[in-house]
């Protein structure tokens, strides 16, 4: 037992020391940065802690920041897990992740202009053609469209990790429909009603700008020939598990929020039925999946989507945001080629790493992988969510060959990288009455627009909270905490 | 605004409104009851269905023989009885949740917070000591969501339309009130002819709009059966009275309707030629047919809420909400 188990909310406070703590250095010191911190929990009782934190939990639970289980006969809410210790990120480690999720989030957007213009990267051989004519995400509809100031990729939500060396990692780069940013405002938003004494004595960026730079970049997309474009968001609808967000999105940018029942179609201009008749939108956020936004293009059975909102769009008449068929750049096969597009289009060195990647496409790499599944983390190019991954370590010996067999049926399927050790952070497991130490990583959020390059100070940071998990997604049970990025 | 959203949150308006009625009767016309002056008031078979003609609007056949319990459960806190104060507010949650990106944070938090509290309220708690707590529970509810409405939104169409929503919904309580216990009072005179202390009954009428204690303030007399009806449908200074709710409506649908003069059979033009039609009417009027009065003003309000419907939340065009999921999770 170690002297800083003493404390009553550290009683079982572990870490290994292969991997990288982010409370504990490797001698089992507390780290500069989380001092001030560290004093203030480990002088709480597990009474005094329990109480802050049923508090913390009940603001959200009162608040509507829920999810909704849908069961036989009734509906339950539930908060999505909430951790009270913050995450700290210091100022210079957060101007190389900012600086390297703007390249990263410029390159795709340019990869993706590329892609459905010239496709030259393909040509000059930098990317093979497979990798798209393979991809269910590459809209063929997209070919040759200009989206308005050229942008694709307006936001951009890329998940990070610290690796045992201590550096960050790019783990994948969401550019579909990222979502998590409401929880980093209502995580801030907690953290300050109950720390409020020791937040002070951190000096964090504010995360309350988001809003506010979400509309600059809707607007500065605008059609042409509009003069103050009409902003919308739209939703799924109140059953969407992320309908929280949509809301609170569209209630910080005072723009309405709509349902695909709301808008309809006229000589390709959208317009959305307000109770004083029709009214021309010119801006749409949609979170509403490419395949579901219109059913006369793509899903037929599409009751989410606008019928002729595509057409409306390949006119130019509107802006959707992001632009239809960027998932093709967000999957985890291109991923693998990230160094070479950066290069290829700003001609520079990617400043983040990215995760060594074996394509089981490639014969060579595909036989290494199939011969190391135990040492591996096997995922499926097209699936979000952290669904479909297989970590080998934890797998038996009849589940490596039953992973072997699902990736030699489709070997353009799977990418395989080596298992990343995520950092570790303090994490109250209410079982135990403890903080342990639980893997997490950073998903950051990038905005595009005509002269904005934006990226969120802070972040989600997602934790798994299982004892060794690495899945971090909340569908996997994971849960999150607050990110404050220092001043200086 | 949208068409759709309007109209969720004209339905919030009527709901919340809804709630406190229902819960304010249920437990004024109870509690009355105990030491009424009558025995057929004092009966708990008469108070069941005195309930259960107000809630549900359902007049229960006078052999079958009443479980006060079950009656109780059925009008607070079963979801599966549309009428109950349970299935209320849950609309009324439900209109507020689909149209939270226009209310305030904390009108929906307001909302949100008493959903959990009457969802969690236990049933067998309610219906063996819970009656009181769990009515004024609900109807202090009700004023803290209208005075968020008040205090934190924009006096706007949004503002208005939640307005009309709860000013039809009041006086459609009202009149339905009035309409129970005229009912109530005519039975007790069958029975007991004019011994009965009539007083009784129009003091519970008027407490069940909570309208008591400033009836006698007004009127410095103890509550006759004139006085009564005259202070809760023409008295333009009680909050409740059907004339001030007209008036009320009149001014909200003002703010909606952008036409200085409403068109003939528009919902403005049936608000605006009801409101002055009651600005002349004198209790002698009405006096002799009040059962028939009462009945004709029902369904001259259910009227003005569908030609509100039709006029501003037309969504006869809109696909009705379906529960298609997108392969989207929270990545």
């Amino acid at each position: 037992m170690k002297d800083t188990n003493n404390f009553p909310l550290f009683s079982t406070y572990e870490f290994n020391p292969k991997l990288y703590d982010e409370l504990f250095n490797e001698n089992n010191k507390i780290r500069e940065i989380y001092k001030t911190l560290y004093d203030l929990f480990s002088s709480y009782s597990v009474e005094e802690y329990n109480r802050l934190n049923t508090q913390a939990k009940a603001s959200f639970f009162n608040l509507g920041i829920t999810f909704q289980v849908y069961g036989e006969k009734e509906v339950k809410e539930q908060i999505f897990p909430f951790d009270l210790f913050p995450r700290i990120i210091n100022n210079k480690e957060w101007t190389t992740i900012e600086k390297g999720v703007l390249q990263r989030s410029k390159a795709l957007n340019l990869f993706l202009w590329d892609l459905y213009h010239d496709q030259k990267i393909i040509k000059q051989g930098i990317v093979p053609l497979d990798l798209i004519n393979s991809s269910v995400n590459f809209l063929p509809q997209m070919k040759g469209l200009d989206p308005p100031e050229g942008i694709y990729n307006h936001i951009s939500g890329t998940d990070l990790i610290k690796h045992s060396d201590g550096n960050y990692y790019v783990l994948e780069d969401n550019i579909r429909c990222p979502s998590g940013v409401s929880y980093v405002v209502g995580n801030r938003n907690a953290v300050k009603h109950t720390l409020f004494g020791v937040f002070n004595q951190y000096n964090a960026h504010t995360v309350v700008d988001y809003g506010s730079k979400l509309l600059e970049t809707m607007e500065s997309v605008k059609p042409k020939g509009v003069d103050a474009p009409v902003c919308v968001i739209i939703t799924p609808g109140v059953y969407n598990s992320a309908y929280y967000e949509h809301s609170f999105l569209a209630k910080q940018m005072g723009v309405v929020l709509v349902e695909g029942r709301d808008l309809f179609v006229e000589n390709n201009f959208v317009y959305m039925r307000t109770i004083y008749g029709p009214e021309k939108v010119d801006v749409i956020y949609r979170r509403v999946d490419d395949l579901f936004i219109d059913p006369l293009v793509f899903r037929k059975d599409s009751m989410l989507g606008v019928p002729g909102l595509f057409s409306a769009y390949q006119k130019g008449n509107v802006t959707l945001i992001n632009a239809p068929g960027t998932g093709v750049a967000d999957d985890k096969a291109v991923y693998t080629y990230m160094p070479q597009i950066i290069k290829y289009y700003l001609d520079e060195e990617p400043i983040l790493n990215n995760v060594h990647t074996y394509h089981c496409s490639r014969k060579d790499e595909l036989s290494y992988v199939l011969e190391n599944v135990d040492k591996l983390v096997i995922k499926p190019v097209d699936e979000s969510g952290g669904y479909g991954i297989s970590i080998g370590n934890r797998l038996t010996k009849e589940e490596i060959e039953t992973v072997k067999k699902t990736i030699i049926a489709e070997p353009r399927k799977y990418i395989a990288q080596p298992i990343m050790s995520l950092s570790t952070h303090p994490t109250y497991i209410e079982g135990n009455e403890s903080f342990e130490s639980r893997h997490v990583d950073l998903r950051t959020f990038t905005l595009l627009g005509k002269d904005i390059d934006f990226v969120l100070k802070g972040g989600l940071t997602r934790v798994a909270l299982k004892k060794g998990n690495l899945i971090v997604n909340s569908s996997q049970g994971g849960g999150s905490k607050d990110t404050w990025v220092l001043k200086k | 605004m949208l068409a759709r959203v309007a109209n969720n949150l004209f339905w919030m308006g009527r709901y919340i409104e809804r709630t406190e009625h229902l819960a304010r009767f249920l437990s004024v016309n109870y509690f009355t009851s105990l030491d009424a002056p009558d025995e057929l008031s004092r009966s708990r078979q008469f108070v069941l269905r005195s309930t259960m003609y107000m809630s549900a609007n359902e007049i229960i056949d006078s052999h079958k023989v009443l479980d006060e319990e079950e009656i109780l459960f059925n009008v607070g806190l079963n979801i599966d009885k549309p009428y109950s104060i349970l299935n209320a507010f849950t609309n009324a949650h439900e209109n507020a949740r689909s149209s939270r990106d226009l209310i305030s944070t904390e009108l929906f938090e307001c909302v949100n917070r008493i959903n959990h509290t009457i969802k969690g309220y236990p049933a067998d708690k309610f219906v063996k000591s819970g009656l009181h707590d769990f009515t004024s529970l609900v109807i202090q509810s009700a004023s803290e969501i209208r005075s968020k409405i008040k205090s934190t939104l924009l006096h706007d169409e949004v503002y208005a339309i939640i307005m009309l929503g709860i000013y039809i919904e009041r006086a459609l309580q009202v009149s339905r009130i009035i309409n129970s216990k005229l009912s109530d009072a005519a039975a007790a005179k069958v029975i007991h002819g004019d011994e009965t202390d009539g007083s009784y009954q129009w003091a519970t009428l008027l407490k069940c709009v909570s309208a008591y204690d400033m009836m006698r303030r007004y009127y410095k007399k103890t509550p006759v059966r004139a006085s009564t009806l005259e202070f809760l449908i023409l008295n333009s200074k009680c909050p409740r009275s059907i004339k001030n709710c007209l008036s009320q409506i009149n001014k909200y649908i003002t703010i909606i309707s952008k036409d200085n003069f409403a068109a003939k059979d528009s919902a403005a033009f049936l608000i605006g030629k009801m409101k002055a039609d009651f600005d002349y009417k004198l209790m002698e009027d009405i006096d002799e047919n009040l059962e028939v009065f009462t009945g004709e003003l029902i369904d001259q309000l259910i009227l003005i809420a569908e030609k509100l419907e039709n006029n501003y939340f037309n969504i006869s065009d809109v696909a009705v909400s379906k529960k298609q999921t997108q392969k989207q999770v929270l990545k």
